[in-house]
């Protein structure tokens, strides 16, 4: 599967190009946010400059254009490093989760017997407790904060990998050995690992895509149930955080206080729908090759 | 038919026992999570009644409940309450955390069982159509449709629903029950079969409080149906892509079989196995979406008080939650596994 | 073209320029371009050839079984006992699929479906069609497994096909096929995917039911070996069009198109003492990009001028002997001499 064909057929189908698109305008935020929002140093870069003290949130007016969120936080400013704090979240976790993961799945199916078992066991023990409640038990005992939301996530989100990469290896392992051993005589253990790897990373890497989206939305909802990152910090979750009492508990219309739901809500949307049409396609892309 | 019966239940005992080494595995994962905590926290998980720790100082506390113990007594010891239902004391509920998660468990149950309905009924049957109808308009819509649905992050989609339908229209508000409902739901004349509001009010004839009670059911189910109904559809709809283009879907047609019996009878049945697969996946994602869906509409479950128990670092709350959800998750896994080799006999032998 | 029509017998089926093309991405693949043979009762017609010349394109046109789209039956008539099966609704090519016509084809380990238990899936066929309750179904389900040699046949109907061996699963496809008394039995390459003992015990049952059932086949393989063993007359095809067409005898003693000949020479023969194989060189043209002339020519040792201009006709060259080439009579002069017309490629004895 050459690669420029791959490329060339992602950016021909409609939908992933449009992910595509969305994830590269995310990129161009993240990258030139200190010039989109010039924080006021360095250090601080994530905390959300207040307008002033009202508790109140502002609709979009002169200065301030998405807003501001309960307590006068800048909801653009929030927005823009938002999308950094966003890719930190997806690419560590993904990437971490998925290392872990894909050594487990990959010695696991290498070695079989009772290794094996062994690491299946953890699997499926540690995919009895339901994701999103087992991070909140790590956060509430690690303590809160992005970090910990992070490695709670790695914690409990390698064994979708795991599994997957497990079944492709078990599929390529008889096909190989027989060849190699066969073949070579001496059969080199490096290159059959190369091997393995190469054929067995495409699904891995799908699913790493998916898991963009859906790390980035689960940290948010932490971060929305107060137990990820704190108040006033650049995340896209915490800005709905209080958003809730508003709308039950403004007065008049509900939809007054509609920038602080749909801003940073349409933002984690469209971050997680681009991973997944971008993943989509690359299965769609793949899948009629393979047979 | 005797022999495939026996492979059946052959099949099921066999799972059966397996069960205690994982419940095992997450009663020793569950507690190395206790362990990482400083020994008063851990306090909580063991006792009852917050009385009981009045006018004690550390020293003689750790002595008294062993917290310096080693660590396999401490499980011992922890194990011995687990099993008799006791998970100690919730900070955050003001109750011994099995009676908190108890007392909300018939809410989050009814609010689970209307959910799953859209989400494989609707899922599947429109996937199935999606995928009969390939490359068709109908397709392309239920496609992208679908794919939004499984990428919305389930605490906006609420809001959104919380503020259009209810903001706005004041249709469907927070909460479980409005004030008049719950008025009657407490009085001593209706009696309370089941816990389900829906089904109490049926069965009381109180018409009124079913419709009340629906009222506040559908923002909560469709916000958290959405995504799962997505992702059932999608893998629906490539399963069954996939399977009407094996040999015997061929063989079927060259036998003169209706094209509505193709799809119904040959084909829908070999889809549906990879469904069922992630029916487990899927109920574990349910009873996570559980804790956002009735925090964001207020909705008084376990969920709720998962969320409460972790904002207020109740730790005995949040793992007494953590424990009940597995050994539901891991039962309902089981079912899934059966319903697995009933569908397909290959398993079986397996 | 009712040649060998001894007994003056009607064709039962009777394919007349049949044109099925495909209208892909690419292009339109003409896999079926133009092709006419004949079916009679109670005999076998080989269809013979390599992969993509169209030979299985056309018995899917036969039962309307094409993938439409992109595939559509572009032009021809498909005459069955005196209907063109290319006018008829879906609701009637239903009542004559797996009834007066069956098919059953190459994988037999995919061709049945998994939940099902195989009885099953042969009840379904005779329920359909016969129109009998469960019951009796079953009684001939399992009279239908006897007859194709399966042992303890009321054990086996309530197994599952992954229960059975591939050579146990082709016999239930049989099994199937013929649970309806079907006049013409369509066969798919129906040994390629078995092991050669097994291969022969499937021709053999298959020639001893059209013995009893008194039905027709059409045996369509690559394979010669089978079309020697089971064919009455055969038709060879390449690139969508019939090449060669005549009693099986015939063929093998006297191939008229060079590209018979080179298939027949490149398989080694007992009776035969050659030095070494002929081999045809090259490949088949991609379907996207058929020649000019004669389709052959990109690969014929004897192709010249007219070749490559115009596409030559299906002639009777002797007694119903029909031949699509313009130089056959060349052929004739270069096999009286006892030559070769194609260099030798590698292949020794």
């Amino acid at each position: 599967m050459k690669w420029k064909e791959v490329l060339t057929r992602l950016l021909k189908n409609k939908l992933s190009l449009f992910g595509l698109i969305i994830i590269l305008f995310f990129v161009l935020v993240a990258v030139f946010a200190p010039y989109l929002a010039p924080p006021r140093s360095p250090e601080d870069a994530y905390e959300i400059p207040r307008a002033g003290w009202q508790v109140e949130p502002q609709p979009p007016r002169e200065g301030y254009p998405f807003g501001t969120a309960q307590g006068s936080y800048d909801i653009f400013y929030g927005m823009v490093w938002g999308t950094r704090t966003a890719f930190r979240i997806g690419v560590i976790v993904v990437g971490f989760s998925s290392l872990l993961g894909i050594t487990i799945g990959t010695l696991s199916a290498y070695y079989g017997g009772k290794i094996d078992e062994f690491f299946m066991r953890i699997t499926d023990v540690f995919m009895s407790i339901p994701f999103l409640v087992a991070a909140m038990v790590l956060t509430t005992i690690l303590g809160k904060g992005l970090d910990n939301v992070m490695i709670a996530l790695v914690t409990f989100g390698w064994m979708g990998t795991a599994r997957l990469m497990r079944s492709q290896v078990l599929e390529i392992k008889n096909e190989e050995f027989i060849q190699a051993s066969i073949a070579l005589g001496a059969s080199d253990p490096r290159i059959i690992f190369k091997h393995i790897i190469a054929n067995c990373i495409f699904p891995v890497l799908i699913q790493a895509f998916m898991r963009m989206g859906s790390m980035v939305i689960t940290a948010s909802a932490l971060s929305f149930l107060g137990v990820g990152a704190p108040e006033g910090y650049a995340d896209w979750g915490q800005m709905i955080t209080f958003a809730r009492d508003w709308i039950l508990g403004g007065q008049g219309s509900a939809l007054k206080y509609w920038y602080t739901v749909v801003i940073p809500g349409a933002a984690i949307m469209l971050f997680s729908l681009s991973w997944n049409l971008i993943g989509d396609a690359f299965r769609d892309i793949l899948d009629p090759k393979l047979n | 038919m005797r022999k495939e019966s026996y492979e059946l239940v052959n099949y099921i005992i066999r799972r059966f026992l397996i069960l205690p080494f994982i419940l095992f595995g997450v009663t020793v994962l569950v507690f190395s999570m206790i362990m990482m905590l400083g020994p008063y926290q851990r306090l909580s998980t063991y006792i009852n009644d917050p009385a009981q720790l009045k006018g004690q100082d550390m020293d003689k506390l750790i002595s008294k409940y062993g917290l310096d113990d080693p660590w396999y007594e401490q499980y011992g010891r922890w194990i011995g309450g687990v099993v008799k239902g006791d998970f100690g004391w919730s900070e955050s509920a003001g109750q011994p955390v099995t009676t908190a998660i108890f007392s909300r468990f018939p809410a989050t149950l009814e609010l689970a069982l209307f959910a799953v309905i859209p989400v494989v009924m609707g899922g599947i049957w429109l996937g199935v159509l999606s995928a009969v109808h390939h490359n068709q308009k109908f397709d392309h819509i239920i496609r992208i449709i679908s794919t939004i649905g499984w990428s919305f992050p389930t605490f906006v989609f609420g809001l959104l629903v919380l503020m259009i339908f209810y903001g706005v229209l004041g249709w469907f508000p927070p909460g479980r029950l409005g004030a008049d409902a719950a008025a009657i739901v407490r009085s001593t004349e209706f009696i309370r079969y089941t816990g389900l509001n829906v089904l109490d009010g049926i069965l009381n004839l109180e018409f009124n409080v079913v419709f009340d009670a629906f009222r506040h059911l559908i923002g909560p189910i469709v916000t958290l149906s959405i995504v799962w109904w997505s992702y059932i559809l999608r893998i629906t709809r490539s399963s069954m892509l996939e399977t009407l283009r094996k040999d015997y879907i061929r063989t079927a047609r060259a036998k003169g079989v209706a094209e509505k019996f193709v799809i119904n009878k040959h084909a829908r049945r070999n889809a549906l196995i990879p469904v069922v697969t992630v029916a487990g996946p899927m109920v574990l994602g349910l009873l996570g979406g559980v804790v956002i869906v009735e925090s964001v509409f207020g909705y008084r479950g376990i969920g709720q008080y998962a969320a409460q128990a972790a904002q207020q670092l109740d730790y005995s709350g949040i793992l007494g939650v953590a424990m009940y959800f597995s050994f539901l998750l891991i039962l309902i896994n089981l079912i899934v596994d059966v319903s697995y080799a009933v569908i397909d006999p290959r398993i079986r032998l397996e | 073209m009712s040649f060998l029509n001894k007994e003056n017998k009607e064709a039962l089926v009777e394919v007349k320029n049949l044109k099925t093309y495909f209208y892909t991405e690419e292009g339109v693949v003409k896999a079926v371009d133009g092709v006419d043979y004949e079916i009679y009762p109670g005999e076998t017609l080989g269809i013979v050839g390599e992969s993509g010349c169209g030979k299985s394109v056309t018995s899917l046109s036969i039962m309307r079984l094409v993938e439409s789209p992109p595939g559509r039956i572009e032009a021809g008539e498909i005459n069955f006992k005196g209907t063109d099966l290319t006018k008829l609704s879906e609701k009637e090519m239903r009542k004559i699929r797996g009834n007066d016509i069956s098919m059953i084809f190459q994988e037999p380990m995919t061709s049945l479906n998994p939940v099902y238990t195989v009885g099953d899936q042969i009840v379904e066929a005779i329920m359909l069609h016969k129109g009998v309750k469960r019951k009796e179904a079953r009684r001939q389900a399992i009279e239908m497994l006897q007859k194709v040699g399966i042992p303890l046949p009321e054990q086996r109907v309530d197994e599952y096909p992954h229960q059975l061996s591939g050579g146990m699963r082709q016999r239930v496809m049989i099994a199937m096929a013929l649970s309806c008394d079907p006049q013409l039995l369509i066969a798919d390459e129906p040994t390629t995917a078995l092991d050669v003992t097994i291969q022969a015990q499937i021709l053999e049952l298959m020639n001893s039911l059209k013995e009893s059932y008194g039905m027709a086949i059409m045996m369509i393989t690559h394979d010669l070996g089978v079309i020697a063993e089971v064919s009455d007359r055969v038709a060879v095809m390449y690139a969508g069009k019939v090449v060669e067409y005549t009693d099986v005898d015939t063929l093998f003693d006297d191939p008229k198109h060079p590209y018979t000949w080179g298939l027949m020479n490149s398989i080694p023969k007992l009776d035969k003492d050659v030095d070494r194989l002929e081999a045809i060189p090259g490949s088949v043209p991609s379907p996207l990009n058929f020649p000019e002339g004669c389709k052959f020519n990109t690969r014929c040792p004897l192709a010249e001028g007219k070749c490559y201009d115009v596409e030559p006709p299906l002639e009777d060259t002797d007694g119903g002997h029909m031949v699509r080439c313009w130089r056959y009579e060349h052929l004739e002069e270069i096999k009286k001499r006892g030559e070769r017309i194609y260099e030798d490629r590698g292949v020794q004895k």
